[in-house]
């Protein structure tokens, strides 16, 4: 009953109109890649850093592999990367941060420690140095960017958890004699959603574009073809062959807003505003 | 504050500090590759490579190299570098300032830019004015670094010749004083925009939506009620309390700054600790990247405890716990 | 304040007239050439000091530190008469005690090619008065001059030297050397600058300085020359020649001489310890399968040729003319997979394995393929080239640190590739990569891991040789060996592009290149 109305309450939003199609066009784009796209991403054709033509709608790069075959099956990889990360920091980072703040004193104070030295720790360098050393892998990139990602949001969620704590509801809800887990989830979650929302939105961002940099700094796995790999690739071209960098450009952006835009339709509908 | 809080968190940065070490060193040493190879080049062999890993101490057995490198690192020595032959700790030092100038500029930029912005859009949410301020914010957030710093040289260095492609001065200049001083602004300008963008675009979220979350609060409406006028309700009441999770993610933002600039860096060739890391792991000059790594670990370390001590200043509530 | 739009700002006050300021990938960490080989030390370093010889653009040894010399026993024994009133940049005189302090305490420790090349073969270095040097070897020792110049044995200073770790030595951040231009200053990650040496023993050079810039990024570096900013790229990223070509203000030069080495061979490598590849056949057949035009023209971007021999045709009296290289035919490299037993089923289907001595029937034919992250496109364009004939190549791109340990020390690969460079002689850059005892853990040693006792015996024939005619037709059977068990497969000669601005002009070869360079304003 009351998500049918959180979701319409986002779908009402302009945010939340544009950021659900762009989100929706994205995906089919990804899922849908081979059914859609003929073309091989990997095949080669005559034509040479081919302008956009009728045949190849995004143009060709300098091997002649298709790039509308490659963005749409480089959208997979992506949002695939970006998800498995997300559901690990959500998972690591939402239930470290409940604990630490819920229960306070020796627990939250070794969660913290630990929160802490996964956090400060430089993501991208981090992931960087185990790719240059370990070479390119999905795995081990979805695991380092997984470990490393769910500080932030243990960090929001404990210091959430820490000012709502002794706020009215959790009093009353502990007055009235609940368990923990019934306050942790039923009263402290709810009100906690909003930043975690928040920070999910920002997390899927971070997630596709730390994969782009990695792409820059030329550690993308040529074996998985994502956006993070074509963008690596269109580095030389840049003056010779604008669509290799504008299309997976694009596709990025367009994804990264979706996510923010329905973060934000999503935080406001729950923010009850 | 009292004194036992501050004195426990500052005890508590040591063993985060040992544990990152431990963490960079296990990473480092177990991943394939030789850094003798590395130096030796095409025409090593087997002797040459012994010879080496004796004079580096990497004939030595891992448990030992470990407890070396840890008891190094709290008395502050983080031995030599393979290539340069340097003490690390001076490699490091030398390019900080770089990265530091850097990224301090893209701090200074964001926060002049975003907190104003952040508190107009959240005075009238969803009105014209905020919708514009969010995309704008929305749009620059979207946009990888790199790029952004790739297209400010196509516009900015190379259609309007404005602004120098590369490098923190003039090659060759000679230039001291004010002189200099303008020489590294012109170069820093871009750069740092490039940096600063994504930070505007995060602070002007999180002032906004934080802003908006505690002008619904009880406390705030309480306030409203008795009649508090809207000004000193925005900056006594929900202004301090609105800015714990905005301090929470500038202090969790350093770290990636720092990373944020290395990719800045690449592309102005900006000579800063970024592009030292990454040299670093092309040539495997280990002491570096252990040196690296924990010198900008622990200034994240740094960083929060001061937020932190912040907080608990700000909201009191924390330090009773 | 740095919002301030240079327009309102001077530009500094610099003298770039007559100063050469040079584009560098990576800053180089220190300016010792005699302690490593690596490419962008010697780039920065070799300015500073020289040789006993220099090498022309042909190769030909000429005069340098050493004003003449004479081969004695056979070429068992070299004498070098040393150039008089040579001085240090500190003013200090050079000896031969110099060079025989540079090589037995630092080049033959530290300097992994100098010391693996003449270590094993050297008895003593004397010094009979301080302008005469002996190299006395345990046998006739052909290569030797072509290894006397600045990058194979610069000479460096042994009173500042004498006593100390040479790793360590602060002279390498602020180096001394007897060279064309003297150290200024060392600002790292930024630049180095350097300013003539007017004492200089050989022509003084024309620029008043020269400023190597450190610039990582290949787009950046183009950006900076046309802006410019900069007059000397050591090397041009493929795509953007053609639009540099069309710069009235930039010229483009192509030589043979790449910052890893001179005359490099893009060579694919086999590994003849998997069962898959010990069947010559096999080989053959993916030599076949191989357009190799399309590297030269989708990777290198023109810059480089078909190599038409193992040996590179810039090693003129070693290369093989008319060798018979297996063509691009991808039908007849289909026929010869299904004749060995590697059958498909439909046209793209992968090829599996039926009766195939070694290898279990039904295994698909799915090879991994390691490459240097910087030579992933070749092992793009690979995978979709094998892919029509039914192979499946697993691209696996590796840091070279890590490359060098995954596919020489381990032998952790299926097939690989690497940049062979061949140099001047083919004993020293071919040899290793076909005899058994090149087979070590040493990156671009014999990849493959080919055992031949009769290539073995060959190049200890062609070693011995001091006949030019002889070494050439002893080359020519190790060409023809080569091609028929094909261990490799030659894809690209490749080449290199610089670019400088047209107000600098005058560029030599390789390491003193801005030696005889003038700029105008």
């Amino acid at each position: 009953m009351q998500r049918r109305s959180t979701v319409a309450s986002v779908l009402a939003r302009p945010a939340g109109k544009v950021g659900f199609s762009l989100l929706l066009v994205t995906l089919a784009l990804a899922i849908l890649a081979p059914v859609i796209v003929h073309t091989d991403p990997l095949a080669l054709s005559e034509a040479t850093l081919s302008p956009p033509t009728q045949v190849h709608w995004m143009g060709t790069d300098a091997l002649g592999r298709d790039l509308l075959s490659g963005v749409a099956h480089g959208g997979r990889a992506s949002l695939l990367i970006a998800s498995a990360v997300v559901v690990i920091a959500l998972t690591c980072g939402s239930l470290v941060g409940l604990v630490a703040g819920y229960r306070g004193g020796f627990v939250d104070d070794s969660l913290s420690r630990m929160i802490e030295l996964f956090q400060v720790m430089p993501r991208l360098f981090l992931v960087a140095i185990v790719i240059a050393l370990f070479g390119p892998g999905v795995d081990r990139l979805v695991l380092t960017l997984g470990l490393t990602s769910w500080p932030v949001l243990a960090r929001v969620v404990r210091s959430e958890v820490l000012a709502t704590r002794t706020g009215e509801f959790v009093v009353a809800a502990e007055a009235l004699g609940a368990s923990h887990s019934y306050i942790a989830f039923r009263v402290l979650l709810p009100n906690i959603l909003p930043s975690v929302l928040v920070m999910i939105g920002l997390l899927f961002g971070q997630v596709l574009l730390t994969e782009a940099s990695l792409g820059f700094l030329g550690l993308g796995d040529p074996n998985t073809l994502s956006w993070g790999l074509l963008v690596g690739e269109s580095q030389g071209f840049l003056r010779v062959a604008w669509w290799l960098a504008v299309f997976p450009g694009l596709a990025i952006t367009a994804a990264i807003l979706a996510f923010n835009l329905l973060a934000d339709a999503l935080s406001s509908a729950l923010g009850g505003r | 504050m009292t004194r036992w809080y501050v004195l426990r968190r500052v005890l508590q940065v040591i063993p985060t500090v040992l544990g990152i070490g431990l963490v960079a060193f296990m990473l480092i040493h177990l991943a394939p590759g030789d850094p003798v190879m590395a130096l030796a080049g095409e025409h090593g062999d087997a002797a040459y490579y012994a010879f080496m890993r004796e004079r580096f101490g990497l004939n030595e057995p891992l448990p030992r190299q470990l407890l070396t490198f840890l008891t190094r690192i709290l008395h502050g020595d983080f031995g030599f570098s393979y290539v340069q032959g340097r003490s690390t700790l001076v490699v490091i030092l030398e390019r900080l300032p770089a990265t530091a100038l850097l990224g301090g500029a893209a701090i200074v930029i964001s926060l002049i830019v975003s907190v104003p912005l952040g508190v107009v859009a959240a005075r009238r949410p969803d009105s014209a004015r905020d919708t514009g301020i969010s995309t704008l914010a929305l749009a620059l957030f979207s946009a990888p670094a790199f790029w952004l710093a790739q297209m400010a040289i196509l516009v900015f260095a190379l259609a309007l010749p404005i602004f120098p492609v590369q490098g923190m001065t003039t090659a060759g200049a000679r230039s001291t004083g004010f002189g200099h001083v303008l020489d590294v602004a012109r170069h820093l300008a871009l750069p740092a925009l490039a940096l600063a963008a994504r930070e505007i675009a995060m602070l002007v979220r999180l002032t906004r939506s934080g802003l908006i979350d505690e002008l619904a609060r009880d406390h705030i409406r309480t306030a409203r009620a008795k009649g508090v006028g809207e000004l000193s309700v925005l900056v006594r009441h929900a202004f301090p309390r609105a800015l714990v999770p905005a301090l929470t993610v500038v202090a969790t933002r350093v770290g990636q700054l720092i990373a944020g600039a290395a990719v800045v860096e690449v592309v102005f060739g900006w000579p800063g600790i970024g592009r030292l890391l990454l040299t670093a792991l092309q040539t495997r000059d280990t002491p570096i990247l252990l040196g690296l790594f924990i010198v900008i670990s622990s200034s994240v370390v740094v960083v929060n405890l001061m937020t932190d001590l912040i907080h608990a200043t700000i909201d009191p509530r924390i330090r009773l716990l | 304040m740095f919002l301030l739009p240079a327009s309102c700002v001077k530009e500094p006050a610099t003298t770039r007239a007559n100063i050469l300021v040079a584009a560098i990938t990576s800053d180089p960490g220190h300016l010792n050439p005699a302690i490593t080989t690596n490419g962008g030390v010697h780039t920065a370093a070799d300015l500073l000091y020289d040789g006993l010889i220099s090498l022309g653009e042909d190769l030909t040894p000429r005069p340098a530190l050493a004003a003449r010399w004479t081969i004695e026993d056979d070429g068992a024994r070299y004498r070098f008469f040393l150039r008089q009133g040579v001085k240090w940049h500190d003013g200090r005189p050079f000896t031969s005690a110099d060079v025989k302090f540079s090589f037995d305490s630092v080049l033959l420790r530290f300097h992994s090619r100098t010391r693996a090349s003449l270590g094993p073969v050297l008895l003593g270095i004397d010094t009979p008065d301080d302008s005469t040097v002996v190299f006395r070897f345990k046998r006739p020792y052909a290569p030797l001059l072509s290894q006397l110049d600045v990058v194979e044995a610069p000479i460096i200073p042994k009173h500042l030297f004498a006593g100390t770790d040479p790793l360590r030595n602060p002279v390498n951040m602020a180096p001394v050397g007897t060279g064309p231009f003297r150290f200024s200053s060392y600002a790292h990650g930024t630049e180095i600058r350097y300013a003539k040496n007017a004492d200089y023993f050989g022509t003084t050079p024309t620029l008043d300085g020269v400023v190597l810039r450190v610039i990582p990024d290949a787009s950046t570096q183009v950006a900076a020359l046309e802006r410019g900013e900069v007059d000397w790229l050591f090397g041009v990223p493929g795509p953007e020649r053609a639009r540099l070509r069309r710069d009235p203000n930039v010229v483009l030069d192509q030589t043979s001489v790449s910052p890893g080495g001179s005359n490099c061979v893009t060579t694919v490598g086999f590994n003849l310890d998997r069962p898959i590849f010990r069947d010559v056949r096999v080989r053959h057949a993916v030599a076949h399968a191989l357009d190799r035009q399309q590297f030269v023209d989708r990777v290198t971007f023109g810059d480089g040729r078909m190599a038409d021999a193992p040996i590179s045709s810039a090693i003129a009296f070693a290369h093989a003319d008319h060798l018979e290289m297996p063509a691009f035919d991808t039908l007849r490299a289909d026929s010869m997979l299904t004749a060995v037993g590697w059958q498909r089923t439909t046209a793209t289907a992968i090829r599996e394995a039926h009766d195939v001595a070694g290898v279990r029937n039904g295994t698909p034919f799915a090879v991994t393929f390691k490459v240097m992250s910087g030579m992933t496109p070749y092992g793009e364009l690979l995978r979709a080239q094998l892919r029509r004939v039914g192979i499946d190549l697993r691209v696996v791109s590796l840091e070279p640190v890590v490359f060098a340990q995954s596919v020489f020390t381990a032998r952790d690969f299926d097939v690989s590739i690497a940049p062979y460079c061949q140099g001047v002689d083919p004993q020293i850059g071919v040899q290793r990569m076909y005899t058994s005892s090149s087979i070590a853990p040493v990156p671009f040693s014999n990849m493959a891991g080919y055992r031949s006792a009769t290539m073995d015996s060959l190049f200890e024939r062609a070693g011995s040789a001091l006949d030019v005619d002889e070494r050439r037709r002893v080359y020519r059977q190790v060409q023809e060996l080569a091609v028929r068990d094909q261990p490799y497969i030659w894809l690209v000669e490749t080449t290199n592009t610089h670019a400088h601005t047209r107000r600098c002009t005058g560029f030599g070869v390789a390491a003193h290149f801005a030696a005889t360079a003038t700029c105008t304003s």
